[in-house]
């Protein structure tokens, strides 16, 4: 990459980089009274949003005996008997984890590959049929997934697809429509100069895409990808309709089941509702910028 | 001058073009393939199989003519889980619009600890409804959950919740509300950062009270996120599924959820229940295809009544109605 092609690219990245939902300064000086009543308020409104994930973890740790006691906020004794017998009733729960993963993060980096190329091209390339295309893939928002699901369901069960991750992750691989109109969106706001510093460089298409769009992309990539991933692994309705032997099931299966079945036995639910949800938390406390972004570019749509 | 060379009509035309256009096709040639194979043609194979009967069971299956479509007319239950949904709505898609707005708007103001009351508001957003729904299960539990407790500590009879026909679908509502509000936060931030300040400035000079600004220039200003939060909420609300299957199902899974008293089966479920054979009179898969394409031409139609409204209130600035924000960023960007 030449000098002028990375000041570019700064240049486009300091501008993505600017916290998007960062409060601007605190601008004057404010009554005392409406401060106090503010943050009231607002802690208020955090008790409501954090008590139910704090108790529910906090139950999984209790005795069977202290299980409904207020007082059992911080768990004493703390317990690991609910873990113990969770893995008891789901012997396969790792498995379930795994399956999880794969399905997670191959329909992640497939729709990340396919959507960024239809995103480039829609946002860059001049060609016939652009603006059809940009069409439909916006009608096909509105399109729900239940209209298209049933023959596909015909499909992969006479491929014998039925019980394994493909008929959720062969889609995936092709693009999303949402995906493809996000990156869409992105390549619009990177200055035009990159292409053709690359050009000087003698850099075709393809190269300039791989080597000096998608690196300047990091953004958007980061963004959508944590929203893919996070949608997969929190997916519920598709994975119950393909995935009904109980070795090929996903995380929310294994925790669905237990809800019918162990209905009283809230130390367990709760450690299963405590390892499902522990991934993503760790993983919004690390991304949370990026996330709360690719949340706010998506809205662009409008 | 590289700007100059990439302008448009200041190509060479001819062969670079068709090389152009050629990369073009390969870059979007991944997306077009899914695009045909597992939307258009499944969408249109899927009003084919609404015309037949199919148990899953047959080879093949048999042509029924209209005969699902007149029993989708008929069939006593499909009003049940219209109004299902239209409760669902009411309750839950107004609740979401309304205090994600509210708490855009409180939440907007620079002040200490903003960020992390966001973030905080945010977190359950990027939970699994299956979890989130199980612990709010919990919380509705009225013999000893939390908010049955909490309530009748300060003296208010608690309602049966998610045992009660009558609040059932309210239960669910204040679950997926509670879930999604973050992400209406966000959206709602991001336009209201699209208002330039001078104007309401000016308009508090004039006199305008609060409520004035808000409804006669942040208001307006704002109303493309709305549009987009409302098309988008609605058509979440007609598939509502996982946390209904989440808070109602009782022993035998998916099949079981919906109650009590059918009173939270939405069209998604019913129609999940027609294509597995599972505790329903009238089934098959033919059937299904019929129930989810009607669930398709409800979508269109309801989206295309918001579109109709918009025409006339939303207001794009420049009229360029495709990509307003991220296109004057760029020319900003460009012209500095």
């Amino acid at each position: 990459m030449t000098a002028y092609a990375e000041a570019v690219a700064a240049d486009a990245r300091a501008d993505l980089d600017r916290p998007l939902l960062a409060p601007p300064r605190r601008t004057g000086t404010r009554r005392l009274p409406g401060t106090v009543a503010y943050h009231g308020l607002m802690i208020v409104v955090v008790a409501l949003y954090i008590l139910p994930v704090v108790w529910a973890f906090s139950m999984s740790l209790r005795t069977n005996a202290n299980m409904f006691d207020a007082d059992q906020l911080i768990p004493h004794p703390v317990t690991f008997e609910h873990y113990e017998n969770l893995f008891r009733i789901l012997p396969d729960f790792w498995r379930y984890f795994l399956n999880t993963s794969v399905i997670a993060v191959t329909g992640t980096l497939g729709t990340l590959v396919s959507s960024s190329l239809a995103g480039y091209a829609m946002a860059r390339f001049r060609f016939a049929g652009r603006n059809v295309l940009l069409v439909l893939l916006l009608l096909t928002l509105m399109v729900p997934g239940q209209a298209t699901l049933i023959p596909q369901y015909v499909w992969f069960r006479d491929l014998g697809w039925l019980n394994t991750p493909l008929p959720i992750i062969v889609p995936m691989l092709f693009g999303s429509a949402f995906a493809s109109f996000f990156f869409r969106q992105f390549f619009l706001t990177l200055p035009r100069e990159l292409e053709a510093a690359a050009a000087i460089d003698g850099a075709g298409p393809w190269r300039t895409f791989v080597q000096i769009i998608a690196p300047n992309s990091g953004p958007a990539f980061l963004a959508l990808g944590l929203l893919t991933f996070v949608q997969l692994w929190n997916s519920f309705f598709v994975n119950s309709v393909y995935l009904t032997t109980q070795d090929s099931w996903v995380l929310t299966q294994a925790l669905q089941s237990m809800v019918g079945r162990y209905n009283s036995q809230y130390g367990e639910i709760m450690a299963g509702v405590t390892l499902v949800s522990l991934p993503v938390i760790i993983g919004y406390l690390i991304f949370q910028r990026w996330i709360v972004r690719g949340i706010a570019l998506s809205g662009l749509a409008n | 001058m590289s700007r100059e060379t990439s302008r448009r009509g200041r190509r060479p035309v001819g062969a670079l073009q068709r090389r152009e256009a050629r990369t073009a096709y390969l870059f979007v040639l991944p997306q077009v393939i899914g695009l045909v194979v597992f939307i258009g043609v499944p969408l249109v194979a899927s009003l084919g199989y609404s015309f037949t009967h199919w148990d899953l069971i047959a080879p093949e299956p048999t042509l029924v003519g209209l005969d699902n479509w007149r029993a989708l007319l008929e069939d006593p239950r499909i009003p049940a889980v219209l109004w299902n949904t239209v409760r669902f709505i009411l309750l839950g898609t107004t609740s979401f619009l309304l205090f994600s707005m509210i708490a855009a708007l409180v939440t907007f103001t620079p002040r200490r600890f903003v960020g992390l009351y966001r973030a905080v508001v945010f977190l359950p957003y990027v939970l699994s409804q299956i979890a989130v729904g199980v612990v709010w299960r919990w919380m509705f539990n009225t013999e000893s959950g939390p908010i049955t407790t909490a309530l009748e500590a300060v003296g208010i009879p608690s309602p049966d919740w998610l045992l009660d026909p009558a609040t059932a679908m309210l239960s669910i509502a204040i679950m997926t509300t509670w879930q999604g509000i973050g992400y209406g936060l966000t959206l709602f931030i991001a336009g209201l950062q699209g208002v330039p300040t001078p104007v309401i400035e000016a308009a508090r000079i004039d006199g305008a009270n609060a409520f004035q600004r808000f409804v006669r220039i942040t208001l307006p200003l704002i109303s493309p996120t709305v549009l987009f939060l409302t098309v988008t909420s609605l058509i979440g609300a007609l598939q509502l599924f996982d946390p209904v299957v989440a808070m109602t199902s009782s022993g035998a899974g998916v099949a079981a959820a919906g109650g009590p008293d059918n009173s939270t089966r939405t069209i998604v479920l019913y129609m999940y229940n027609q294509l597995f054979n599972l505790n329903e009179a009238k089934s098959g898969l033919g059937y299904a295809a019929a129930i989810a394409w009607m669930l398709a031409l409800l979508t269109f139609v309801i989206t295309a009544v918001q579109f109709a409204i918009a025409r006339r209130t939303v207001y794009y600035e420049g009229q360029d109605a495709g990509v307003p924000r991220l296109r004057r960023a760029r020319k900003e960007r460009t012209a500095r």
